[in-house]
């Protein structure tokens, strides 16, 4: 019994031993590894699965075969008007030559060092030597399109008007490549030099592009004004439509009245006209008589509001003083 | 028990329960390391000495114990998202919303070399579990998505105008932005695919929001003193018609009068007059006493006074004499 685990215990740790320094390895998914012995590079796996290698001559590397980032630090760069931006890039990259990358690389941290100065120094070149609508625009769709404010005053040709008046008229330059063909750029740029590494970067991407703080104080400002400029033409034009409304209601109301004025002098005139036609038709016949007439007339309307005091020789007296009377 | 076996480590261990032992631990780490479940939510993959065997279907399966096969479970029906420009601290009926600022995410400059803040979140998913474990650094795959995001919403704003950013361009914006995502991520065949980019706020910098609000601002005031203008208008024109209408109202009604009283005047006129002719003379004396008596009806103190004497005094006495 005693001899049995004896042995059992001796297999177990041999093939431990075997095990651990021995002929197997593995390459998961998303690696890749390199053989070497002696430093020398004996091999290379780029597929997955139990390999075999010489048990204590050979010495396994085991590399990343996935697609890997670099973020870059931002970096404060004048274009070719010298401004100053920030830059903020990324990269994808991958090992793509495990043999190069062991002999001329050999750990991720160097690599990463490599790649800091290969893309930083090819977006510092690309960026200064481009102006700064280049890296901002992506394409000429800009000059295509109208940016209007958006607004309402219920009234469509007023609308148009104040449409114009607060277009900001700026014709944007042309582009002639464009962020994504700088991108390009920088990739081809920084593509140059990695293979010697046995690296391959996949794309430079630009991740932010933003003023420096000075330059952003006075975009700032420059962006108030615009607007200021623009909150201005819209109280202007409320104003000036406020005061078009107030002309137009003295305009309309002084021709209203005035227009009805003339047409109540019209119709009294008339009136007049007509009356006065039929007073004269009739009294006409007899102008004598309507004399005697409208005379009795108009001595009932008045007289009774004399303070009267009679001349005895009236003819209406002249039965009372006459002689005929008597 | 034998005095030769003195170590009390052993004292209790027969190579029966040694071997006991083993094989329990051995079952316990076979049974334990055989099975796998999958949720509903994930896809498993199945890796043998590190190689990929199969992808599994939710559910318990069963591996070769040992580590000899491994299975990772990735959550491929879970829509996941990501946040830029903010972040949520904790999703609920009040979602509260970290107070946070992040310009290294939302600044960008517009096409007419603006700067705006733009916030917006991607929502996507794990299509191909494989791929996602396997073609990208795992500690890399969400920052590289979101890094594809910034640099596809950069480039859009910045092919923009500040105004149409804000406003009119938003879905033109989330549409490209998804396509540009998405052939960038399938470049790299991640095994994933964005399903949604949606804008969140876009605003102005704070430094400029308070004058880009004031143009809001103008833009009531204006509509404020179109309507004082029209208020005005409406509260006069009106009553100007009512008093125009007055006007020709009351002139027609004194043409009505006019013409109604001179026809009065007329027809009575007329009828007297046709009378008048048959006794003319009579007619007049009669009439003009008439008219005498009218007016002298209800006097009480008439005087008269002589036409030859110069002043009337006299005639105060005859006062009752002229009754002879």
């Amino acid at each position: 019994m005693k001899k049995i685990i004896t042995a059992l215990v001796i297999l177990a740790l041999l093939v431990i031993v075997l095990v651990a320094a021995g002929p197997f390895y593995l390459v998961n998914e998303g690696e890749q590894a390199v053989v070497v012995r002696f430093g020398q590079i004996q091999s290379i796996e780029r597929e997955a699965g139990l390999k075999f290698k010489t048990p204590f001559l050979d010495n396994i590397v085991v590399y990343p075969k996935k697609i890997l980032a670099w973020d870059g630090e931002p970096q404060r760069i004048p274009t070719l008007e010298k401004q100053f931006i920030w830059v903020d890039t990324t990269a994808r990259w991958r090992i793509s030559d495990p043999a190069k990358f062991y002999a001329s690389v050999s750990t991720l941290d160097g690599a990463y060092g490599r790649l800091d100065n290969v893309i930083d120094s090819a977006v510092r070149t690309i960026i200064t030597q481009n102006y700064l609508r280049e890296a901002v625009r992506n394409s000429n769709a800009i000059q295509q399109t109208k940016s209007s404010e958006s607004f309402e005053t219920g009234d469509a040709a007023g609308s148009e008007a104040l449409g114009q008046l607060t277009q900001v008229e700026v014709s944007h330059e042309s582009i002639t490549k464009g962020r994504r063909a700088l991108a390009q750029e920088m990739l081809a740029l920084s593509q140059e030099l990695t293979p010697e590494y046995g690296m391959e970067i996949l794309d430079v991407q630009v991740r932010q592009i933003k003023y420096s703080d000075e330059l952003t104080e006075s975009v700032y400002n420059r962006m108030i004004s615009e607007r200021n400029q623009i909150a201005q033409a819209f109280r202007s034009f409320g104003e000036g439509k406020k005061a078009e409304w107030l002309g137009k209601l003295e305009n309309e109301k002084r021709s209203i009245l005035s227009a009805a004025y003339t047409e109540s002098e019209t119709i009294k005139g008339k009136a007049d006209a007509e009356a006065t036609q039929i007073y004269s038709e009739t009294y006409s016949r007899d102008p004598t008589f309507f004399s005697f007439w409208r005379a009795l007339e108009s001595y009932k309307k008045t007289l009774p509001k004399f303070n009267k005091t009679l001349s005895t020789d009236m003819d209406y007296f002249r039965y009372l003083y006459g002689t005929r009377g008597r | 028990m034998p005095p030769k076996f003195r170590e009390p480590v052993r004292l209790n261990l027969k190579p029966r329960t040694i071997i006991a032992i083993a094989v329990v631990a051995a079952a316990a780490v076979f049974l334990g390391t055989s099975f796998f479940v999958v949720d509903t939510t994930e896809r498993g993959v199945l890796t043998t000495f590190g190689r990929f065997t199969r992808t599994a279907e939710p559910g318990l399966h069963w591996k070769i114990p040992f580590g000899i096969q491994r299975n990772y479970n990735v959550k491929t029906e879970v829509i996941q998202v990501e946040e830029f420009g903010y972040r949520t601290d904790k999703a609920g009926l009040q979602t509260v919303y970290s107070d946070r600022e992040y310009p290294e995410e939302a600044t960008m400059l517009t096409g007419d070399l603006n700067i705006v803040d733009v916030e917006w979140i991607i929502q996507y998913r794990i299509t191909d579990p494989k791929a996602w474990l396997f073609n990208f650094s795992s500690s890399e795959r969400i920052r590289t998505i979101r890094d594809v995001s910034q640099a596809a919403m950069n480039m859009l704003v910045g092919d923009r105008t500040i105004l149409n950013v804000l406003g009119p361009e938003r879905t033109a914006i989330e549409t490209a932005c998804l396509e540009i995502m998405n052939d960038t991520l399938s470049s790299y065949d991640m095994g994933v695919r964005i399903i949604a980019v949606k804008l969140q706020n876009i605003v102005p910098p704070k430094g400029v929001q308070q004058s880009f609000e004031d143009v809001n601002k103008a833009i009531q005031d204006m509509n404020r003193l179109i309507n004082e203008g029209k208020e005005a208008y409406n509260q006069e024109i009106p009553k100007a018609r009512g008093q125009a209408d007055q006007l020709i109202q009351i002139a027609r009604g004194y043409a009505a009068e006019r013409v109604n009283k001179a026809r009065g005047d007329v027809a009575r006129f007329a009828s007297v007059y046709s009378e008048y002719r048959k006794a003319p003379d009579v007619t007049r004396e009669r009439l003009y006493y008439e008219m005498v008596e009218q007016v002298f009806e209800g006097e009480t103190s008439v005087e008269l006074i002589d036409k030859e004497l110069g002043n009337f005094i006299p005639f105060k006495s005859l006062d009752g004499g002229g009754k002879r």
